[in-house]
């Protein structure tokens, strides 16, 4: 039997538009007909046809996953255009310049100085189509990939963070869409796929959040985030032609072919069976291996660059890094490890198989690397070496089946044109009565699925493996808002991770949703003492070709935008995930901010457990008319129109006073309000520290009147609560003068919270109920 | 004083718990397995041995089941002339498995050919994270000697439930082989009770001794707990000097100064 | 060779993860189900005996304090 030859091409100089279109679907490469067009174009001028090799190279470098056409391309809304990713996001980084942000959306992660000769990389990505046809392999695969982004930067991962979006577990069975797998599903495999993998390499998982919505019935979200550490003098981006290309780790197979055009198409209900290769098996173990590994080769100084095998396996990480250095390679591609016989050089070329990265080594110090992963058990093998010229020539048994010119592989995808449409719902505030007693309304929301604990969750991930988690998850026995670090055995200083997420105002508003999600991860990361924080953005939005959701899309950039430089907090890496759709329609417009923040002393952090009874208790921000898509209204049964905005210029200088404060220390605890406001903030606070609580919402600072269940469960933005001993209340008061800041209340001995307004009691219940509400759920 | 640390593919505790013996004043070198199996590193040449936790070769088959297995197969001779001579073995989390799957643990006729014990999934069937309190003193351990009555320790892994044959409780409490019991904040032993038991091992069992006391396998993590702001709770109970888990581990760098 | 090895739990070794199994089972209706019990079953390729088999799942996949086994040929056993 002879086996076809190696080098196959596709005739495209011929074809007319609409027959494009066709190759590119019957091919799977998700490429459009204007690119189709251009690859065609580039061919005529080439003056022969692409091969298989070729046209796959291009379908994977263009995809939506890896170039980022949306973020990148021109977006007209209301008459005006703007590039998405330059004038928002990129755009905050460059007007702050801060010169502790090291390497910013150049590389797998971005990089900000931490002590000394240390630098902190953070990346956070998506991995939600894989999690919704295969959970536990999804998610694992999902938290091993963006380990592989530390990896990828030289680092040492030293933390992982994760933020799952699901449906509600309650749904019925009978509404479940064919072929979608129900939350509840979901939610036990992905939340074991994230632990398997995490736990088996022994990361901590020290920070997450887990949200409930209909629209993710269809299409669950999985953020995976992961923290790295990065000596600065051993991040090595140097390559010179000569250097052999070294691909390391597991070997190759079909797994993942076409992963990257996956997860860049809407989910239907077929995914599941067309898709089975998108899928893959994570293998913690062998990535644990590969880390060992790499970590000696960085100690010694042998590689002179690295990245990880992500989207588009080789054909993307060995064209970048030829690209990036500004010369060529050459790869033989018969050299890959494979899992099997039979594959296609463009199936070997594309596969996303996991637990593989591609490292540049000097030929001098080859020998040396290679011995370095065979004492790991882990294989390695140069497969090519970096060229003088911008080609990237790609053998199979000395057959050539590609030549690249890498300049227009990377440049001359055409820039996407779109419209965008922003019309704001049309939507109404409630009215209704308020209730006698607040104590009812404040025990359903803290047992609601999106308020209610997170412990069972929390307890399957290890937190605390490497002995370096100073402010855990549970810390205190509540609900932390940020976990601390401390990354170095020989300093003090820490890291402070925390997220901002709030997908129920973008049904309102994708503008002060994408801001309060910016203020909520900088309030949760400055409530432990974390300041000078870096942000990461991860957009999950619907099919961004559709005007009215890339116009949530604009509002949401713009949201976060203006809120990034009103706190001074630059982005340094981020990720959008577009495409987010499944039968049941678009996903709520979600965007994910994680915070980076550091804390000069460990010993200083603060958590939220009230510490005694005798002390005050501060409401710092002002309390306003802002229960659009909160929780109590959602219990009463409505959205509301009042979404909490964000007054920036406030909240800077009240964190900074309040770090300010904490540095005295004067802050014995403090909770940032979020979902529930004041009194779920409040009741989590003394149920934690078991301290009872007296408050008084008549000395809530206001904007304007409002009605004493509107105070105690407005969603405002800015706030947090804090408790000082009385004896250190006048310095404290000095410290926050000139701000929104008032003692609404003490800590008591009774296990209770007492709610009143003046003479007036609102709401009386024990700790223990309180507790028990929030821990029912889940 | 030198400590081998020994890892294998998927062990992952070996940084923090070589750091915390660095910190106790003595040599602590992370040692592969295949080196010890090639024969390019002697176990004889350290004063001590320590298998810390992780998931070495993934958990498949049983957690520490190859790694014990192998150690058992081709040092199996050395090992029980390092454990006769008296020198320290800890295992710690995957370390305990390993030492149960090595015939190291119970030990009631010194080093077994096959296991004497088991240490099964959990019986809430899952991975769980939580400190917990636990009782020493009823066993000759000398590196549990001297504690106060409640310790607090982590406890992190999916199979850790001590499953014994018949008769093998009874002959652990005679011999004063239970070294640590999982209980109350009360110091009561936890009588089976989630979470305090965190695993629904029997007889509270959180650590075992062999006869002769220098072999300690134990669930939870010292080095986790080896300072107090490690603790979950240190904001409120204070996050100055050493917790608990340095206290085990001094006890046996201390065991070895003497010996 | 061919041989198929099955490890279950001893007889009153608690089988945590049948028994969540079970809970699930009946969580999803399937009031029917009284027991769920788990093994683990290895298929085992090469030149070897039944007694080298044997020796196998006592030297290694097998825990005599907590673990039954059982051994099948499936092609190719003398017997």
């Amino acid at each position: 039997m002879s086996s076809p030859p190696a080098r196959l091409t596709v005739p495209l100089r011929s074809l007319g538009e609409d027959e494009l279109l066709r190759t590119s679907r019957e091919r799977q490469l998700s490429l459009s007909r204007e690119e189709m067009g251009t690859i065609r174009d580039h061919f005529r001028a080439a003056g022969r046809e692409p091969t298989d090799v070729e046209l796959e190279t291009f379908a994977q470098t263009w995809s939506e996953h890896c170039i980022h056409k949306t973020f990148k391309g021109r977006i007209e809304l209301d008459g005006e255009v703007i590039e998405l990713f330059r004038d928002t996001i990129a755009g905050v980084t460059s007007k702050l310049r801060l010169p502790w942000c090291f390497s910013v959306f150049e590389d797998n992660a971005g990089l900000v100085d931490f002590e000394g000769e240390m630098a902190l990389a953070f990346k956070v990505e998506t991995h939600n189509h894989p999690s919704a046809v295969e959970p536990f392999g999804g998610a694992a695969t999902g938290v091993g990939g963006v380990i592989r982004d530390i990896l990828g930067v030289w680092g040492e991962p030293i933390a992982n963070t994760d933020v799952l979006c699901f449906g509600p577990l309650d749904l019925p069975y009978e509404e479940l869409p064919p072929g979608v797998k129900h939350p509840r599903f979901i939610h036990s495999y992905v939340v074991a796929g994230i632990g398997a993998y995490g736990n088996n390499m022994g990361i901590p998982t020290v920070n997450g959040a887990i949200y409930f919505d209909r629209s993710y019935v269809g299409n669950p979200l999985v953020f995976c985030g992961t923290l790295g550490l990065v000596p600065k003098a051993k991040y090595a981006r140097d390559v010179k032609p000569g250097d052999a290309v070294l691909l390391v780790g597991g070997k190759t197979g079909r797994d993942g072919v076409h992963g990257v055009t996956f997860a860049s198409a809407e989910l239907h209900e077929r995914s599941e069976e067309v898709s089975a290769t998108a899928v893959q098996i994570g293998d913690p173990i062998e990535e644990e291996k590969i880390k060992r590994g790499i970590l000696r080769v960085r100690e010694l100084g042998l590689g002179s660059a690295i990245t990880d095998l992500g989207g588009g396996g080789l054909s993307s990480a060995v064209g970048e890094m030829a690209h990036r250095a500004g010369l060529g390679a050459l790869v033989h591609l018969e050299r890959v490890p494979l899992k099997y016989p039979g594959m296609r050089p463009w199936e070997v070329w594309i596969s996303e198989s996991q637990e593989r990265m591609l490292l540049a080594v000097p030929k001098a110090n080859l020998d040396r690397v290679m011995e370095h992963f065979a004492e790991e058990e882990v294989e390695a093998t140069p497969i090519g070496e970096f060229v003088p010229g911008k080609r990237l020539r790609v053998l199979y048994r000395g057959e050539e089946v590609a030549d690249l010119d890498l300049a227009f592989l990377f440049r001359g995808c055409p820039m996407v044109a779109r419209k965008a449409k922003w019309k704001p719902p049309r939507l109404e505030e409630p009215s209704f009565p308020m209730d006698k007693d607040l104590g009812g309304d404040l025990l359903r929301i803290l047992g609601s699925p999106n308020v209610a604990s997170r412990e069972g969750v929390i307890r399957t991930y290890d937190h605390e493996v490497r002995a370096a988690t100073i402010l855990k998850p549970i810390h205190g026995y509540g609900p932390g808002d940020a976990a601390v670090l401390r990354p170095l055995y020989d300093s003090w200083k820490g890291a402070v991770l925390s997220n901002g997420l709030n997908p129920e105002y973008g049904k309102i508003d994708p503008y002060w949703m994408a801001a309060s999600a910016v203020d909520e991860a900088v309030r949760n990361n400055t409530a432990v003492g974390g300041r000078r924080i870096a942000l990461l953005d991860n957009f999950c939005f619907g099919n961004p070709e559709r005007p009215e959701v890339l116009g949530q899309l604009v509002r949401a950039a713009k949201g976060c935008s203006d809120t990034a430089l009103a706190h001074g907090t630059p982005f340094i890496s981020g990720k959008d995930s577009l495409y987010n759709e499944s039968p049941l329609g678009p996903v709520t417009p979600t965007l994910l901010i994680s915070a980076l923040g550091i804390i000069p002393d460990v010993r200083r952090a603060v958590s939220m457990d009230l510490k005694g009874p005798g002390h005050r208790l501060y409401v710092l921000g002002t309390t306003r008319d802002e229960l659009g898509g909160s929780h109590y209204y959602k219990i009463k049964g409505h959205t509301g129109k009042n979404v909490p905005r964000v007054y920036p210029d406030e909240a800077r200088e009240l964190f900074e006073a309040l770090i300010k404060a904490m540095d005295m220390g004067l802050v014995r605890a403090c909770h940032d309000l979020s979902e529930g406001g004041l009194g779920v903030a409040a009741a989590e606070m003394a149920f934690a520290g078991s301290v009872g609580l007296e408050l008084d919402l008549g000395k809530v600072p206001l904007a304007g009147r409002m009605r004493e269940d509107k105070v105690f469960f407005s969603e405002s933005n800015s706030r947090l609560l804090v408790e000082v001993r009385e004896e250190d209340s006048p310095e404290f008061e000095a410290a926050l003068r000139g701000h929104s800041v008032a003692s609404i209340g003490k800590t008591v001995d009774d296990k209770e919270l007492v709610v009143k307004k003046g003479k007036k009691t609102l709401l009386k219940a024990g700790l223990d109920a309180l507790r028990d509400a929030w821990e029912a759920s889940l | 004083m030198n400590f081998c640390i020994l890892r294998a593919p998927g062990t992952n505790c070996d940084g923090e718990t070589a750091r915390a013996l660095e910190e106790l004043g003595c040599g602590a070198e992370v040692v592969h397995l295949k080196r010890l199996l090639d024969g390019r590193v002697d176990i004889l040449g350290y004063s001590g041995l320590v298998i810390p936790g992780g998931f070495s070769y993934g958990d498949h088959i049983r957690s520490g089941a190859i790694v014990g297995r192998v150690l058992s197969h081709a040092l199996g001779e050395r090992l029980s002339r390092f454990v006769d001579e008296g020198r320290p073995v800890l295992g710690i989390c995957n370390g305990f498995q390993v030492l149960a799957e090595a015939g190291l643990l119970p030990g009631f006729e010194g080093t077994s050919r096959f296991p004497e014990m088991a240490l099964s999934k959990n019986a809430s069937s899952h991975f769980e994270d939580r400190w917990v309190h636990l009782r020493a003193g009823e066993s000759s351990c000398p590196f549990t000697k001297g504690m106060p009555p409640v310790l607090r320790m982590p406890v992190a892994h999916g199979e850790g439930r001590v499953v014994l044959p018949p008769g093998g409780l009874e002959r652990l409490e005679a011999n004063g082989q239970v070294a640590l019991r999982y209980a109350l904040g009360s110091g009561e032993p936890a009588g089976g009770r989630y979470p305090e038991n965190p695993n629904g091992s029997a007889g509270d069992i959180a650590g075992i001794t062999n006869p002769q006391g220098n072999v300690l396998g134990l669930m939870p993590h010292p080095e986790r707990a080896f300072l107090r702001i490690l603790y979950p709770d240190w904001t409120r109970t204070g996050g100055e000097g050493y917790g608990d888990g340095y206290l085990l581990l001094r006890n046996m760098v201390e065991y070895v100064r003497r010996l | 060779m061919l041989w198929e090895v099955r490890v279950s739990y001893k007889r009153g070794v608690q089988d945590s993860e049948g028994e969540s199994t079970l809970k699930g089972l009946k969580a999803l209706g399937f009031g029917g189900v009284e027991g769920v019990s788990t093994a683990k079953v290895y298929l085992i390729k090469g030149n070897c005996s039944r007694g080298d088999v044997e020796e196998i799942c006592r030297r290694l996949l097998a825990n005599p304090v907590s673990q039954d086994y059982t051994i099948r040929g499936i092609e190719g056993e003398d017997e």
